[in-house]
């Protein structure tokens, strides 16, 4: 090649192709990313359980379309007297107050009792295990302060368009919130 | 087959018609009382049933309701019988005094939420607003206003001695002792290793004081589910209680919710959860029932399944008159039982 001649510079067939694949790829990644932002700030609405409105019966373990129901106890623990006899833990006349199963509320074990220091203990929820029934809710509701109640977790639920639970639900607790503020905790409400 | 059978006739028609409807009508109707006799959706597998815990033994029940009267304003919080037999209920921003019959005699207005009430001997009403005390003579002037003790402090229970007053105070768990000028003398019940003094467990706020015949405090420590008896200086003399569902024992998270003393030192407890009023002996023995879970209908339904309303919102709270009758005022249904021991 002589370099004292500059030839104009040419686009083949085959570059010309591989550039508009790229843009094209490039435009369409930009385009996705774009979607994908726009979608997580919009305003979108969840299912969510008013707590001032559930009257705990039990239809949110039977009715959601997944295997193990969306809805878990979750726990205020600043409303929680971390008692000795948790009334949400224990049977309502428990043989004694220790974590064998004869004395647990809680169908499924998915309530954790951890001694802090006398006569105080912590209970936490498993969520792998709870499936929603609200027992314990009732009984911390009916004898405590109430620390105990349902929410739908959002890791997991399907949000529906017409949740099943919500169409059978017996105090007409669940109700669209916005997707940014998914919770309604007691803290609150009260 | 004969071909003339298999033309189908209007007779045939319609009588083939005739069946498949019978048959529709009959297998609708089966499916209707299958859905009818399946559990419906109001039943609930997972229910917690303390039915069998809401009956008493009607042979443990040893007093009978002679009276019965609404209260004068909402809320109610504590009610006091006074010298005179008046009866002090503590409710909204006032205390509503009332005869024996619940008419309304006077009130004394409160500028914000009264929480509980005490009559000394000599006549002096003792207010607990919240996180003080006021004072009014017998015919309801003011008298004075105590200072608050502290940011915490939430009275929740009242007990007038011949020098002293008890304020027991919910929010810092303790009993606070004051002379009858409001000077404050001392904390009782707080958590104390060096004087063996375990603590006050309050878990809702319905700490109660009472001043016994034998000199010393009672105060219910809720959160353990027993009553303890302390020196006016603060030393623990003895406690007796403990948690059960049963009838000698304490239910829920955190009772008795109440105290009231007989002239000979028995115990009067009122519970919440299973409302129902009990007599101990003066060392904590169970003797008799005065009222049980049946007879506080609206108040056994607080927390209850389908109904909104908590726990923290129910409760009972006793005194005694000069007859050793017991008045029970019923915060939910906000009316005052008369009980009287059965002859």
């Amino acid at each position: 090649m002589n370099p004292g001649i500059s030839k104009p510079s040419s686009v083949t067939r085959r570059q010309f192709l591989r550039d508009g694949a790229r843009a094209a790829g490039l435009a369409g990644l930009g385009g996705l990313l774009g979607l994908v932002a726009e979608r997580s700030t919009a305003k979108g609405t969840v299912w969510q359980i008013d707590p001032q409105k559930c009257v705990r019966c039990g239809n949110c373990a039977l009715y959601c379309v997944l295997e193990q129901s969306a809805v878990k106890c979750v726990h205020a623990y600043a409303l929680c007297g971390y008692c000795q006899l948790c009334t949400g833990y224990f049977e309502p006349d428990p043989n004694d107050l220790n974590t064998g199963a004869e004395n647990c509320l809680c169908p499924t074990s998915a309530i954790k009792r951890t001694y802090i220091e006398d006569p105080y203990y912590e209970y936490t929820i498993d969520e792998q295990l709870c499936i929603g029934c609200a027992k314990c809710v009732e009984g911390c509701h009916r004898f405590g302060n109430g620390s105990l109640f349902l929410q739908v977790r959002h890791d997991r639920c399907l949000n529906c368009n017409e949740c099943a639970i919500a169409k059978v639900c017996a105090g007409d607790a669940f109700r669209r919130v916005p997707a940014d503020q998914p919770y309604l905790l007691k803290t609150d409400t009260f | 087959m004969n071909p003339a059978e298999s033309i189908l006739t209007r007779r045939r028609f319609l009588v083939g018609t005739a069946r498949a409807a019978g048959l529709l009508a009959a297998g609708g109707s089966t499916v209707s009382w299958l859905r009818a006799a399946s559990p419906g959706r109001d039943a609930n597998p997972f229910a917690l049933d303390v039915e069998r815990l809401q009956h008493t033994d009607p042979k443990l029940i040893h007093y009978e309701q002679v009276a019965r009267f609404q209260g004068c304003a909402p809320d109610p919080r504590r009610i006091a019988v006074g010298p005179d037999d008046r009866v002090y209920i503590a409710a909204a921003n006032a205390v509503t005094i009332l005869d024996c019959n619940g008419r309304l005699i006077s009130e004394i207005a409160c500028a914000a939420p009264v929480r509980c009430v005490a009559v000394a001997a000599e006549g002096t009403v003792y207010v607990g607003v919240k996180d003080h005390v006021e004072t009014f003579d017998r015919t309801g002037q003011r008298l004075a206003t105590w200072p608050s003790s502290g940011r915490r402090t939430w009275l929740t229970g009242l007990a007038a001695g011949e020098k002293d007053v008890f304020a027991a105070d919910s929010g810092n768990r303790c009993v606070l002792r004051y002379d009858k000028a409001g000077k404050l003398l001392g904390r009782i019940a707080e958590r104390n290793k060096d004087r063996h003094l375990p603590g006050l467990v309050v878990p809702s706020p319905y700490l109660d004081v009472k001043l016994a015949p034998d000199g010393l405090l009672r105060v219910n420590n809720t959160g353990r589910h027993r009553v303890e008896a302390y020196t006016v200086d603060g030393d623990l003399e003895f406690f007796w209680g403990r948690p059960s569902a049963g009838i000698e024992g304490f239910c829920g998270c955190c009772n008795p919710v109440g105290l009231a003393l007989l002239p000979d030192g028995r115990h009067v407890t009122c519970e919440k959860g299973l409302p129902r009023v009990k007599v101990y002996s003066p060392k904590g023995v169970f003797e008799s029932v005065v009222a049980g879970t049946e007879t506080f209908y609206e108040n056994a339904k607080t927390g209850a399944l389908k109904t909104r309303s908590d726990g923290l919102v129910g409760g009972l709270d006793a005194a005694v008159d000069s007859q050793q009758r017991i008045y029970i005022l019923d915060l939910v249904a906000n009316d005052v039982r008369i009980m009287q021991r059965k002859a």
